[in-house]
């Protein structure tokens, strides 16, 4: 399914990325939210209804229905996902809900907690699960199939990320983002350049030992290892799994300073100079570290080599959802392209929309660092869905031995 | 109705003698024996990913705790053992002068705003203040670049964050408050004429104190270590946030199984397991403990030798201290330094929420350089939050002005007008809620504000339940003592030393089973009038530890009261209803207001249970804060933590004239939350 995906930014538009636009639009941003907050404050007695957020509308033929809803909307989602006006003023201000929103560190927490609610009583309407956990979600109860006449802004989704393996007829989840793994550095603590999961490894445990982080979540724990040593990732295959065990319980363990899943904010305390990170998170942090006064220029980060993650989330309504209108209309309205690029300035992963290219030249022309939100070709072949087998399991294990391990 | 007929009707309808300890009973057989007893069966049982109770008991096995005895468990387990002892020495060490000072070198004015100043912060979110240590830890912080600039440390700067080191400062500074607490209590009722009569003999001050003043303070430092070594077993809150890969501890690697790893056989064998060595680490302590005094107080040679040295050191050291007269006593002024080095290491990271709470910036931990009230405008809306802030200082200025004036120009009691202030504050509290939509209407970031709401709401519920439950159990246990008793003084015993990671666990695994049964599983499924069924677990999960110290509480307070108030109204013909009412429940009142307080603290606070066990609609602050942990903390959590700071002071304050109104000093009050 990776040869579907299309190339996604013209190479002309890397270029314009510098230092300087990065600095302008980092503070355009800061001030951008303020007006912003201002403008939802006086609105909220009057819904708009067009979707503000970005400059202007984009051109072309676009859906943008917008189902007005009521009461509270609560969301289970993963941490610094959304735009904080997506999930909070203007949400109120355009549909008329407010909005609560939780988190979690790992799929398997989320199904922990939705199971603990007996698959009825969570309290959660949307929840954010990635792809390929949908399958048992879906078999244990978890989540409920969408009312599709309540999406009709689903037109607007790139079919590329539609209808994937997990959910063939968008059923139950529709994409949100997707999103890839590798790790940043800084420069002036690591002088040797990494360019591949090797180096990472290597940096781990060498240089950056007792400096570096790792992704708190099992799949994405265990990758590197295989995609280091040009196995499969999905491999179901005893004795790899268990030569990754070794490896990592046993030599990458004791090098690691923390199971982080967001390092940003904690990369601008100076706490890692070494962390794996989604490429998200790892653009925000360049943020943070402008924030705390660093220097973001000292840090480079690295798209995982030769393989890395490919990772689809995707917005799902929960079963039992006390506002299951609402989810819906929520679920429709961020589908609307003008919210849909507002929020992928905010976290940083490519929303999956049609023409994202024009998209992006019409709504964000100062959008920084977008070229670790959009990949070439080339890259997104070497990158690799996750398929939930029987080896998830044993991935759990190894994190949760590791942790032990690196702990001791 | 005439005596006789009540005297009947009582002796007909005699209840047993626990009678009143009865909704105790169920509560803790529903919510504590029953959950804790399914952990165990887990522990015997396989995963099954395929259910949604993830635990297949058809074969019941050891194989779970085969697993757990394998050697990274145990360097976890040794670890966490470790932090927590040393933590408690710690705590001890640093808590011990304050408590002593407070206790014996200062007026009743002064102990009582030491006590304030030492209690006050642990009012203040417990997460955020973990949280406001990343501050000055960090690597890359003021202070850090300060100690790189005056070249003390490497230009790395401090290298703190993520090591056991950072939890180890985190967890003493966290219950520093729960143990000066109790040793406070211990000392102040040392009778001074033990003491005076010890120097009168000759004892110098260092065998006075091991020899008099230590000893009597025996069950209090006993209470101390409990009240500050058994959470910090079970604390994984500390750990998560400050501790990184290295500073795990044995409740997160529990708490992981459960939520991440979806392997509750294997986290119930670590559970039961770590309870089983937290209660043989206590027996152990206890053993050196008896061993030590036995052998200080049995005439063995060694003790008789360190005895008879440390007389004459002393009386050397007392002829030389009359010989000289201009020698100044240091030993107060040393007390007092040590002191307010304490309180300004209480007070640091409070300090630090407040300042952040009003960084320019987009993260809580990193100081943008830019002040601003940003993100309190981002949380509140500014109208209407105004008016509320307005419409309080109005009400209370107006009572305290009226108080005045009448205080003067009338003979109203000065002790019934002590209750204008927070008279006022309640009924400023009442109209504010009216005008903005039960506090909603205050907030722009729902979520931070509707978690301030649900903390208020879980820990008021759990609370009220605490009360009277714990209240009615005390009752009964000071009046009605008997067989039953000793079996529920040990389940009450038990609740309070069970590691709350545990119950958290129990609790969380078992609601859903418990949301099948008619009736009373209906509130934790579908919920309860405006509450839904997060809330009811709330109640539930919090009430349980407060419900116990509460009946601690009550029961103390009853135990130095003889029964013949309550026997006399009987005999004057009251019935065993009225006698309770208006006699046993005057006498405890005190002891259940200061109960109650405890309580709120506790659950307002509460992080553990709230977190495994809460869902969507019912997140309280200290859940959505932890939620929030997991990325980058916004500065409205500071905001948010202060809110709530201030608010709780306001509750802190009404309770304070409340006892004090009741002719408590500060000695007593302090008595009473420590559960003495």
């Amino acid at each position: 399914m990776t040869q579907e995906l299309r190339i996604l930014a013209p190479d002309s538009f890397r270029e314009k990325l510098n230092r300087r636009a990065f600095i302008k639009a980092g503070t355009a941003t800061a001030g951008m939210a303020v007006v912003l907050m201002a403008c939802g404050g006086s609105d909220s007695s009057s819904p708009d209804t067009t979707a503000a957020g970005v400059a202007g509308e984009a051109s072309g033929d676009w859906s943008r229905v917008i189902n007005q809803a009521s009461g509270t909307l609560a969301m289970y989602t993963w941490g610094d996902y959304d735009d904080p006006e997506l999930v909070g003023a203007l949400a109120e201000s355009s549909l008329g809900v407010k909005m609560k929103v939780d988190y979690f560190p790992s799929n398997e927490d989320l199904i922990t907690k939705l199971s603990a609610g007996g698959g009825t009583s969570s309290g959660f309407d949307i929840v954010v699960p990635t792809g390929p956990y949908i399958v048992q979600m879906v078999e244990k109860g978890l989540i409920q199939k969408f009312d599709k006449t309540l999406l009709p802004n689903m037109v607007n989704v790139d079919p590329a990320f539609l209808g994937q393996a997990w959910d063939k007829d968008n059923e139950y989840s529709v994409c949100k983002n997707w999103g890839t793994t590798g790790f940043f550095y800084d420069t002036t603590k690591i002088t040797k350049e990494l360019n591949t999961w090797q180096d990472f490894l290597d940096a781990c445990m060498g240089e950056a030992s007792g400096q570096c982080a790792v992704i708190d979540a099992p799949p994405n724990f265990v990758g590197p290892y295989f995609w280091a040593n040009g196995i499969d990732w999905n491999t179901e295959d005893k004795a790899s799994i268990d030569a990754a065990e070794d490896f990592l319980v046993n030599k990458l363990a004791p090098h690691i300073k923390a199971f982080d899943s967001y390092p940003s904010s904690k990369l601008a305390e100076g706490a890692y100079s070494l962390a794996m990170a989604w490429n998200g998170d790892a653009r925000q942090a360049y943020s943070r570290i402008e924030d705390a006064g660093g220097t973001p220029e000292n840090w480079r980060w690295v798209l995982g080599a030769p393989d890395t993650e490919l990772f689809m989330d995707t917005f799902c309504v929960a079963a039992g959802a006390p506002n299951a209108e609402a989810a819906h209309a929520w679920i429709n309205w961020i589908l609307i392209p003008e919210n849909s690029i507002k929020d992928l300035e905010y976290h940083g992963y490519n929303t999956g929309l049609k023409n994202m290219e024009g998209l992006i030249s019409e709504l964000a022309p100062d959008l920084v660092k977008g070229d670790m939100i959009f990949f070439s070709d080339e890259q997104v072949k070497t990158m690799h869905t996750q398929v939930l087998n029987s080896s998830i399991d044993r991935f759990v294990d190894i994190l949760n031995k590791a942790k032990a391990k690196a702990g001791a | 109705m005439t005596a006789s007929v009540t005297f009947k009707q009582r002796r007909k309808l005699r209840a047993p003698k626990y009678a009143l300890a009865l909704p105790s009973m169920i509560w803790y057989t529903l919510f504590f024996v029953v959950p804790i007893a399914f952990i165990v069966v887990y522990s015997f049982g396989a995963k099954d990913g395929s259910k949604l109770l993830p635990v297949d008991l058809s074969n019941l096995s050891g194989a779970n705790y085969a697993n757990v005895f394998d050697e990274t468990f145990f360097k976890v387990f040794r670890s966490t053992l470790r932090i927590s002892t040393i933590a408690t020495i710690g705590c001890l060490l640093i808590g011990l002068p304050v408590a002593y000072l407070a206790a014996f070198k200062v007026s009743e004015k002064w102990k009582g705003f030491i006590l304030a100043l030492v209690v006050v912060p642990s009012f203040t979110s417990f997460l955020i203040r973990t949280v406001a240590w990343r501050i000055p830890l960090a690597p890359n912080g003021f202070f850090s670049k300060w100690l790189v600039d005056m070249s003390w440390i490497g230009p790395q700067g401090i290298q703190v964050l993520e090591t056991p080191m950072a939890v180890q400062i985190a967890i003493i500074y966290n219950y520093l408050g729960f143990m000066i607490l109790p040793l406070f209590v211990a000392l102040d009722r040392i009778d001074v004429r033990m003491r005076e009569a010890s120097k009168d003999l000759g004892a110098g001050r260092l065998s006075t104190f091991f020899g008099i003043t230590l000893p009597l303070a025996g069950p209090g430092i006993i209470a101390g270590v409990l009240l500050t070594f058994i959470p910090m077993c079970g604390d994984f809150v500390t750990a998560t946030i400050l501790g990184g890969a290295k500073g795990n501890m044995i409740g997160s690697m529990i708490a992981s199984q459960f939520s991440g790893a979806q392997n509750w056989p294997l986290g119930s064998a670590m559970a039961v397991l770590m309870i089983g060595a937290v209660l043989s680490s206590m027996v152990v302590g206890a053993a050196i403990v008896w061993l030590v005094s036995w052998i200080v107080a049995h005439p063995t040679p060694l003790s008789i030798s360190l005895k008879r040295r440390m007389f004459e050191q002393s009386l050397v050291r007392s002829r030389a201290g009359k010989g000289s007269l201009l020698k100044v006593d240091i030993l107060p002024y040393a007390l007092w330094t040590w002191t307010a080095l304490v309180i300004l290491f209480l007070f640091i990271p409070i300090m630090l929420v407040v300042l952040h709470s009003f960084n320019g910036g987009s993260s809580f931990t990193i100081w943008s350089g830019e002040p601003g009230v940003k993100w309190w405008g981002e949380l509140f809306d500014g109208t209407a939050a105004w008016a509320v802030v307005v419409r309080f200082a109005v009400i209370v200025a107006i009572a305290l002005v009226g108080r005045e004036v009448l205080s003067r120009k009338t003979l109203i009691s000065k002790r019934s007008l002590n209750w204008a202030g927070p008279g006022a504050f309640f009924l400023a509290f009442i109209v504010n809620g009216a005008l903005t939509d039960s506090y909603r209407g205050i907030f722009d970031f729902a979520g931070v504000g509707d978690a301030i709401r649900n903390s208020f709401i879980a820990a008021f519920g759990a609370t009220v339940i605490a009360v009277v439950i714990g209240g009615f159990a005390g009752v009964s246990l000071a009046r009605r003592p008997g067989i039953w008793t000793k079996f529920f003084m040990a389940t009450v015993f038990l609740i309070l030393v069970t590691p709350e990671i545990m119950d958290a666990i129990a609790l969380a695994t078992w609601f859903p089973r418990i949301a099948e049964f008619p009736i009373i599983g209906y509130p934790f499924k579908n919920g309860w009038g405006p509450f839904n069924g997060g809330m009811n677990k709330l109640w539930v999960g919090q009430s349980l530890y407060a419900s116990a110290v509460v009946t601690l509480i009550v029961r103390a307070r009853l135990a130095g009261l003889d029964e013949s108030l309550e026997e006399a109204a009987a005999d004057l013909g009251a019935t065993p209803a009225r006698a309770f009412r208006q006699i046993t429940l005057p006498l405890i009142s005190s002891a259940l207001v200061a109960g109650g307080l405890l309580s709120f603290a506790l659950c307002l606070d509460n992080a553990v249970i709230s977190t495994l066990v809460s869902e969507a609609g019912s997140t309280t602050f200290p859940v959505a804060l932890i939620g929030a942990t997991r990325s980058t903390i916004k500065p409205f959590w500071g905001v948010g933590a202060v809110l709530l700071f201030t608010v709780t002071l306001g509750a802190l304050w009404f309770v304070t004239v409340v006892l004090r109104r009741s002719g408590s000093s500060s000695s007593e009050i302090a008595a009473t939350l420590a559960g003495n």
